[in-house]
């Protein structure tokens, strides 16, 4: 039984639908990213959800209750916001106390639950400071210490890392993972980060224009995208055109591209051109033939760039450029030089079937 | 060296701006004291005669009050319905905005002798009397345009998600408003208020179209009263509308802490 679901939820802003019929189930616990571009419709969903924003059609319900008719302040949601959105007037106490006060908690439990929330965000000893004498790290922190102590249904995100510098951020989405497994507590997590989200997240839906192109978890996404919006958002990827020579059984065929001929197994007609997406650290490249790589063809290094762990080359063939990521462990970059000829191959089940119709 | 010139100039340039500023009230203040018939400066000699006249005068007294009743009412209605309006336009659309924008704008273009004219003739048509009312109601029109440009400065950049924020943890609107809105806009409603309160209280030439026998602030007042005397219980009484308003800016300043908002929006 799914904790909070959508069902077929819309929503239109000036008649163009920014959320088409947009359905999905999240599990108690479950930490859940809506991962996308800007504008894809994942804050106006998360804005559904919270019930900043109507719902144009479909529902809402959690825990088995439809909530998408109630305002904001009966949905029992804890928000925390990009900006952090701290009560500038009030103290870090008084922002984390606001909810309970709301709630009409006595006043001992009231202490008790801000203290407890505090120190769970590491915070313990800032009660008296105002919001604006604290680092963007901390505020953030009250923000999620004031989001939680109401004990909500849900947790809703909101790209709440986006303003905090590089390494910041990876601290403070592991402690947020840390809270939210501890507490137990469902949550979306709305980004644009793609290693924010694979990093994260139990499951990541991945959205594109108003739809959920796919919902799985991390590893699934990355290495068995269902679309092609998939393939090229999470990761990078290069672009592959062949022409299928045979099929066989078993769904496999003979594929021709860059002069090379190779098997691969995905369901084709013959004669007919396919695509595919392969990810640059899944290409291989070798100074000598093997036999091996009976599958190699020839490329030329037209770029080298050394980034540390790994080493990106950029090969040529055919008037099409491949990137290759190779990790400096595998291949020393200083045996290949720029303008090289490299034997090039990869497992053929590393390719990613594309639909593209180009 | 000439840094440290530039600014000996600057703080000499400052001090001038200041002595220009405040010389007349320090007139006002002084000639009050002066022991002559006639307004003098520098006053010859010391006497505070001119206060204690005033005891015979009760008029002015009346007026005062008056004056501040009217002041009071102006600033709390046209506050209240300048930042109303203010949230209006900042926050929503709405067919004739800019319209309405301008309308409500129009009295700080109008000169208000025209203003005063076009109060008297509405007046006698609609069949209102010179009372308190009328003057706060000319006065609301007035002030609610000096608010609105207070109000909308405070509301931009306000940062609604706070707001979201606090539905979110369950305050229904009302609580919102007055809890978090009403708060973070302070400095704003307030200096909004307080520019409305002395509009009002100070204001001349609106109220003298306005006022009748029994209803009369204490600018027109002044102002008729010189027309016939030129006595230096003119400055006693001006030396006390004065000293009110710094002592209500003192009061205002400790209550609300309007220059703690003011440095803290930063």
């Amino acid at each position: 039984m799914s904790y909070l679901s959508l069902e077929n939820v819309v929503k239109t802003f000036n008649k163009t639908e920014v959320v088409k019929k947009l359905s999905l189930d999240i599990q108690k616990g479950e930490l859940v990213s809506f991962l996308g571009p800007s504008g894809c419709g994942k804050t106006t969903t998360l804005n559904m959800i919270a019930g900043f924003l109507e719902v144009d059609g479909g529902k809402i319900e959690v825990d088995g209750k439809p909530v998408h008719l109630l305002p904001p302040n009966k949905r029992e949601m804890g928000m925390v916001f990009q900006n952090y959105a701290l009560f500038p007037h009030m103290t870090v106490f008084d922002n984390v106390a606001y909810g309970l006060k709301l709630r009409k908690v006595p006043k001992n439990e009231i202490n008790k639950r801000v203290l407890e929330a505090l120190e769970m965000v590491r915070l313990a000893g800032y009660e008296k400071r105002y919001p604006k004498e604290l680092s963007g790290g901390q505020q953030q922190r009250v923000s999620l210490a004031r989001a939680l102590v109401i004990k909500p249904k849900v947790l809703l995100l909101d790209e709440p890392l986006s303003n905090l510098d590089a390494k910041l951020r990876q601290e403070m989405r592991e402690e947020i993972v840390d809270i939210q497994k501890q507490v137990g507590i469902t949550t979306i997590f709305v980004t644009h980060d793609q290693e924010e989200a694979l990093a994260i997240s139990d499951r990541i839906a991945v959205m594109y224009e108003g739809r959920i192109e796919q919902v799985d978890d991390p590893a699934s996404i990355y290495n068995h995208p269902k679309t092609d919006f998939v393939s090229q958002f999470i990761g990078e990827v290069n672009h592959i055109q062949g022409k299928v020579l045979e099929t066989y059984e078993n769904k496999k065929c003979k594929l021709h591209f860059f002069g090379n001929e190779q098997i691969v197994s995905v369901p084709s007609v013959k004669n007919s051109e396919v695509h595919f997406f392969i990810r640059p650290e899944k290409i291989q490249i070798a100074l000598a033939e093997s036999n091996e790589r009976n599958e190699a063809f020839q490329t030329k290094v037209e770029r080298k760039m050394f980034l540390g762990a790994k080493t990106r080359y950029i090969l040529k063939v055919h008037d099409r450029h491949l990137i290759a990521d190779i990790s400096n462990t595998v291949l020393n970059p200083t045996e290949i030089k720029e303008g090289n000829s490299v034997y090039t191959y990869w497992n053929p089940e590393d390719l990613l079937p594309s639909r593209m119709a180009r | 060296m000439s840094r440290k010139l530039s600014k000996y100039f600057f703080n000499f340039v400052c001090l001038l701006v200041y002595i220009f500023l405040l010389a007349p009230i320090v007139v006002i203040l002084l000639s009050s004291l002066t022991t002559t018939e006639y307004i003098v400066f520098p006053p010859e000699g010391l006497t505070l005669r001119w206060y204690t006249e005033l005891i015979e005068h009760p008029e002015f007294m009346q007026s005062f009050t008056l004056s501040i009743i009217v002041a009071f009412g102006t600033a709390i209605i046209s506050t209240a319905i300048g930042t109303l309006a203010s949230l209006a336009v900042v926050r929503r659309q709405f067919k004739g905005k800019t319209a309405i924008v301008q309308l409500v704008g129009s009295p700080l273009l109008i000169p208000s002798v025209v203003f005063g004219v076009a109060l008297l003739q509405f007046y006698s048509w609609i069949g209102l009397a010179a009372s308190p009312l009328a003057l706060i109601l000319g006065h609301i029109i007035l002030t609610v345009p000096f608010v609105m440009r207070l109000v909308v400065a405070s509301l931009v950049g306000f940062d609604r998600s706070i707001e979201q924020a606090a539905l979110n943890l369950g305050a229904g609107p009302m609580k919102v408003f007055f809890q978090i809105t009403l708060p973070i806009i302070k400095s704003g409603v307030i200096a909004g208020a307080i520019f409305a309160f002395i509009t009002s209280f100070d204001d001349l030439t609106v109220a003298l179209f306005i006022v009748s026998t029994d209803v009369v602030t204490l600018p027109v007042r002044i102002y008729t009263y010189m027309q016939y005397q030129y006595d230096p219980i003119i400055t006693s009484v001006s030396s006390i509308m004065i000293l009110f308003t710094v002592v209500l800016m003192l009061v205002i300043e400790r209550v609300l802490g309007v220059g703690k908002v003011f440095s803290s929006k930063n």
